[in-house]
């Protein structure tokens, strides 16, 4: 069927192109003809403005005696005939026999896909399951049916955690939130909200990650994925000893073959021999279990130098975070004088970010925003990093 | 199957314009009537096959087909049906197919309609065109195919940019296409000429009603572009010498010295060559204008999904046309007649001046866009050239510009007298003086720059109506002959007045928005209030609102004033479900030429919200005046007097050229 219209399509073009050149115009028209048309016209148009009285006496008469003028040259002209018919036409009626269907048939069947049919969205029939279609399709089901019910609590407690498997985790973090609005806090539900936050705030607890896994621990004391996190929080935040305590802690109450064993035993060790710096550079560690990887605005930063980390070793622990809020200010004052260095930015965002500064994050993020103008890339980078921490940029042009 | 057949439909029309580009030229050159017969034939082939093409896709819009890939990357199934429908050219790729849709549009009116044109002209404005349509359908076929297919089909559709999701969506980008396309038209003609090596009489005739439709719509796509800005991205602003608005503004700016200049060769056959020229550079800048915003060099909602080998395309194909262009005209230009002569002061040297401001102006905008742009490219320096380079470049050219604009239509054609018409302009100047000083007496603490401006818009309004006035032959006739002239005064005369007059009218909304806005952003809890202009704002509270395809925080506000409510608005902050985006909608409360302009900014806690206050006096005029503009545009559109027959058809009644825009 499709080939037939578009053949039917084919020839209907290329008669109409044939036509003139199978028909040439009998009447010879002399081009000069038009240009005394058109000064004749201007001559009527000074007579009717001469009758409304728009033009009078002695412009009238210079205005029709230069019009006049023009006429005369115009019918003197060469006369400027065209040919009825050459034999360019017969080469005219040859290019478009050849050169049209040609052009049109190679052309489609180099980039078109001709036994497509259209597949209008009311009338597609059920697609084959395969695994990962049929979850799609699931889970498209399910967000038609809470768009229209969102009050099924049932409904998002289901659909959060294949959101969470699926990667997509502003989705599960809005089902999370559902499902606790409309059916109360469980430990599961916490956590899973908690993972998805920490997801999204690309491998940093945040106050409200805390916030979210502390609720799951205060609900089943010895969950272990939210033991993990709050230890975790409390490293990133350079509470080494406390840290290093939770997550010994944890290895104790876990059976020694489980899965997330020998990321504890890491984080153990580390936390034992290493300085707290590492950790402040906010290395995003693979959570444990079933959560997928983390895709954070990765940031290369120029890390502290070899010599910073060994003096550091040597130091207590306010001398290590003196040492720290030091780089911080040394790259807030580089970035006074060098606002242009938009890596610079992000990173000294992520850092206050890191120590738990909201504030001077944010204050940080609008300096930036006012030096980076509308319309620019790095505003943009900026932007979505901010989006991914929870900071709100005081204002916003666009 | 109607998708693949607009998928062909659309490289049988590449093939057709190729066709339309050879032949005709060949035909023109020879005095071949055959082959010159093929341009209207093949244009209008063009047309039904585009418009074929465009139904196909607007189709699979429509039936939310996701199959087809430009569907399911802007479209969703949720999306209400006016948006589906406008969807179409919400995107980087359905906007080529609107824009080659208006493009072949043109030139299908040009071959249905041109049966008044000499033979050989005719072609070769059909066969330019066609080099047009197909550099750009070539475009599309190979860069951006509206029509590539997705096998299995996605279930759902990735969802229209928020910000698009608007009624002017509907209207900003198919007028601001139908302008720049139809200085298409415009550049054809004058490139036909330079090929032909003459300038038919027609040819004025056919350029200025082109012009004065391009412009038209142009005039009409920038002010809706700029209000839409103003009340959908809510920061207050209606013009921000962005690139992308400068993008539009630059061919504008052509485009009215273009008209006046077309003005001239029509009715006096002077100028020729240089309207030619300006003819090239009007379209020259639009093409500029969408390598600028399509190539990615900037990032805008205009810019769509950026791909560097589009950017790379679309400037080769600039590349041609514009130096192709150019090198016509110096090759050419000489071999031109040039036009008739006149004195410095007069009608023609008026419009002559006019010219030189506006393609200064033109320059002053390009540069101010193109500097940051090349530095860039150049050193890598990140500069921006805000409005104050433009405030302190474009504001002084346009001054004494709008303080000449009434002695232009009040001069004589070939030679005028200067002081006779400065006489005939003192009520219009005492009137605008006089307003100027009552601005600067009543309005407390504005400054005298202000009343001044003021003045200047109410000196082109006054000074239009004087020209009419004058012309009727106020004070010189008796009242019954003068209200005989009145009526039979050509329209181009009301179209004159009345465009200017819009400029008045924009340049007063301008001057008072710039002089007297105020702009306050306060914490608000509900039951607060707080002051706009003389209105009192109260803030009812927040509530959460779900449209078909987005949820929302409405943020209601009574007005009142002096103690009376007056009305209510309702600012919002939206988040669209699909692509989890945040736009704000922004409440406003029209009072007159006044707006008060409401945009919602951070929930703090404890229930307040940060609310922008901005209270605007006048700054409806600015896009009243653009109205104006485009409505004096289409009283000259049909004005009687555009008029020709043609010689070959004297039994059948003439057409009006005008009348197919």
């Amino acid at each position: 069927m499709f080939w037939i219209l578009a053949a039917v399509m084919t020839v209907a073009v290329t008669i109409s192109l044939l036509v003139p050149l199978m028909r040439p115009r009998k009447k010879d028209i002399d081009a000069r003809e038009f240009d005394v048309e058109v000064y004749s016209d201007q001559l009527r148009e000074i007579e009717r403005d001469i009758k409304i009285g728009s033009l009078s006496g002695q412009e009238a008469e210079y205005a029709r005696a230069e019009v006049g003028r023009r006429l005369i040259k115009a019918s003197k002209a060469e006369a400027d005939h065209t040919a009825a018919s050459t034999g360019l036409t017969r080469f005219g009626r040859l290019a478009v026999i050849v050169f049209l269907p040609f052009m049109a048939l190679a052309g489609y069947l180099a980039v078109g896909q001709p036994g497509m049919p259209a597949q209008p969205l009311a009338t597609r029939v059920a697609p084959v399951p395969d695994s990962n279609s049929n979850i799609q399709v699931l889970v498209a089901q399910a967000e038609k049916h809470l768009a229209s019910n969102p009050q099924d609590g049932k409904g998002w407690d289901v659909l959060a955690p294949i959101y969470l498997g699926l990667n997509r985790m502003h989705d599960s973090e809005t089902a999370y939130r559902n499902a606790i609005r409309l059916l109360g806090s469980t430990a599961a539900r916490q956590a899973g909200l908690g993972q998805s936050l920490f997801s999204q705030s690309g491998g940093i607890v945040t106050a409200e990650v805390q916030e979210a896994f502390q609720k799951a621990q205060d609900l089943q004391p010895d969950n272990p994925l939210s033991a993990y996190f709050l230890a975790l929080g409390l490293a990133q935040e350079g509470k080494n000893e406390q840290a290093r305590a939770d997550f010994v802690k944890l290895a104790e109450n876990s059976p020694p073959d489980a899965a997330w064993m020998p990321l504890v035993r890491e984080h153990i060790q580390r936390l034992g021999t290493q300085a707290g710096m590492d950790q402040l550079q906010a290395e995003a560690a693979p959570p444990p279990v079933d959560v997928p990887a983390v895709d954070g605005p990765a940031v290369d930063a120029p890390g502290p130098s070899a010599e910073d980390v060994a003096a550091a070793s040597q130091m207590s622990n306010e001398e290590r975070l003196d040492m720290i809020a030091g780089m911080v200010a040394g790259l807030d004052a580089k970035l006074r004088e060098n606002p242009d260095d938009s890596t610079g930015w992000l990173r000294l965002i992520r850092s206050h970010m890191v120590l738990g500064q909201r504030d001077q994050a944010g204050d940080a993020l609008s300096r930036a925003l006012d030096h980076f103008g509308a319309d620019n890339a790095d505003r943009q980078a900026l932007l979505a990093m901010a989006s991914q921490l929870g900071l709100e940029p005081k204002e916003l042009k666009q | 199957m109607i998708v693949e057949l607009g998928h062909y439909a659309l490289i049988m029309a590449l093939a057709t314009a190729l066709l339309q580009s050879v032949l005709p030229i060949i035909g023109a050159r020879t005095r071949d009537a055959g082959l010159m017969g093929v341009a209207p034939a093949a244009a209008i082939a063009s047309f039904v096959l585009i418009l074929f093409a465009f139904v196909a896709l607007t189709v699979s819009y429509v039936t939310s087909d996701f199959s087809v890939k430009n569907v399911w990357e802007n479209s969703h199934s949720m999306m209400p049906m006016i948006y589906k429908f406008s969807g179409v050219w919400g995107n980087h790729e359905g906007s080529m197919m609107l824009w080659l849709l208006i493009l072949v549009f043109f030139s299908a009116l040009v071959a249905f309609f041109g049966g008044n044109l000499p033979a050989t002209l005719k072609s070769n404005v059909l066969a330019v065109q066609a080099w047009i349509t197909s550099a750009f359908l070539t475009f599309v076929l190979l860069t951006s195919n509206p029509f590539q297919r997705l096998s299995p089909a996605p279930l759902e559709g990735r969802d229209l940019n928020p910000i698009l999701q608007d009624i002017g969506l509907a209207i900003h980008p198919p007028m601001l296409y139908l302008g720049y396309v139809g200085f298409s038209i415009c550049f054809s003609f004058a490139v036909a000429a330079l090929i032909d090596g003459r300038i038919d009489a027609a040819w004025a005739r056919w350029v200025r009603p082109w012009t004065l439709a391009a412009w038209t719509a142009l005039t009409a796509g920038i002010a809706m572009g700029s209000y839409w800005a103003y009340y959908e991205l809510g920061w207050g602003g209606w013009w921000f010498w962005d690139p992308v608005e400068n993008a539009s503004f630059m061919p504008w700016l052509a485009g009215t010295a273009l008209l006046h200049s077309a003005l001239v060769m029509e009715k006096r056959e002077a100028l020729k060559i240089w309207t030619i020229l300006l003819a090239i550079m009007t379209f020259s800048l639009s093409l500029l204008g969408t390598f600028l915003v399509r190539s990615g060099v900037l990032t805008s909602v205009h810019a769509f999904a950026t791909d560097p080998t589009r950017g790379i395309f679309i400037l080769c194909i600039l590349v041609a046309f514009i130096g192709g262009a150019f090198a016509l005209f110096a090759l050419r230009a000489q071999t031109l007649s040039p036009g008739g002569l006149f004195a410095p002061i007069s009608r023609e040297g008026a419009l002559v001046l006019n010219n030189l401001f506006l393609t200064t102006a033109t320059a002053t905008v390009l540069v101010g866009t193109l500097y940051p742009l090349v530095l860039e490219a150049i050193t890598g320096a990140k500069i921006s050239v805000g409005p104050p380079f433009f405030n302190l470049t474009f504001g002084p050219l346009m001054i004494p510009l709008l303080l000449a604009v009434p002695f232009g239509p009040l001069l004589a054609w070939k030679r005028g007298d200067l002081w006779a018409v400065t006489q005939r302009l003192y009520m219009a100047a005492g009137v605008a003086l006089l307003v100027s000083l009552a601005v600067i007496y009543f309005a407390t603490g504005a400054p005298v720059m202000a009343g001044l401006g003021i003045g200047l818009g109410v000196w082109l309004i006054a000074g239009s109506l004087t020209d009419i006035a004058m012309r009727s032959g106020v004070g010189k006739v008796a009242l019954p002959i003068m209200w005989r002239r009145f009526k039979g005064l050509p329209r181009s005369a009301f179209g004159g007045a009345l465009a200017h007059m819009g400029l008045g009218v924009s340049v007063i909304g301008i001057v008072a928005v710039t002089a007297f806005a105020t702009e306050s952003v306060v914490t608000m809890k509900p039951g607060e209030t707080t002051v706009g202009g003389p209105f009192t704002l109260q803030f009812e509270g927040l509530k959460p609102n779900t449209g078909p395809n987005y949820t929302e925080l409405q943020g209601r506000f009574v007005i009142s004033r002096d103690g009376q409510p007056v009305s209510h608005l309702t600012a919002a902050k939206r988040v669209f479900t699909a692509r989890q985006m945040p736009t704000t909608e922004a409440g406003i409360y029209t009072n007159g030429a006044n707006q008060l302009y409401v945009a919602l900014g951070d929930e703090l806690p404890g229930g307040g919200v940060v609310v922008r206050v901005w209270w605007k006096p006048w700054v409806t005029f600015i896009w009243f005046g653009a109205i104006f503009m485009s409505l004096g545009g289409i009283v000259s559109l049909f004005d009687r007097r555009l008029r020709i027959g043609a010689p070959a058809k004297s039994r059948a009644p003439a057409v009006a050229v005008g009348q197919e825009t």
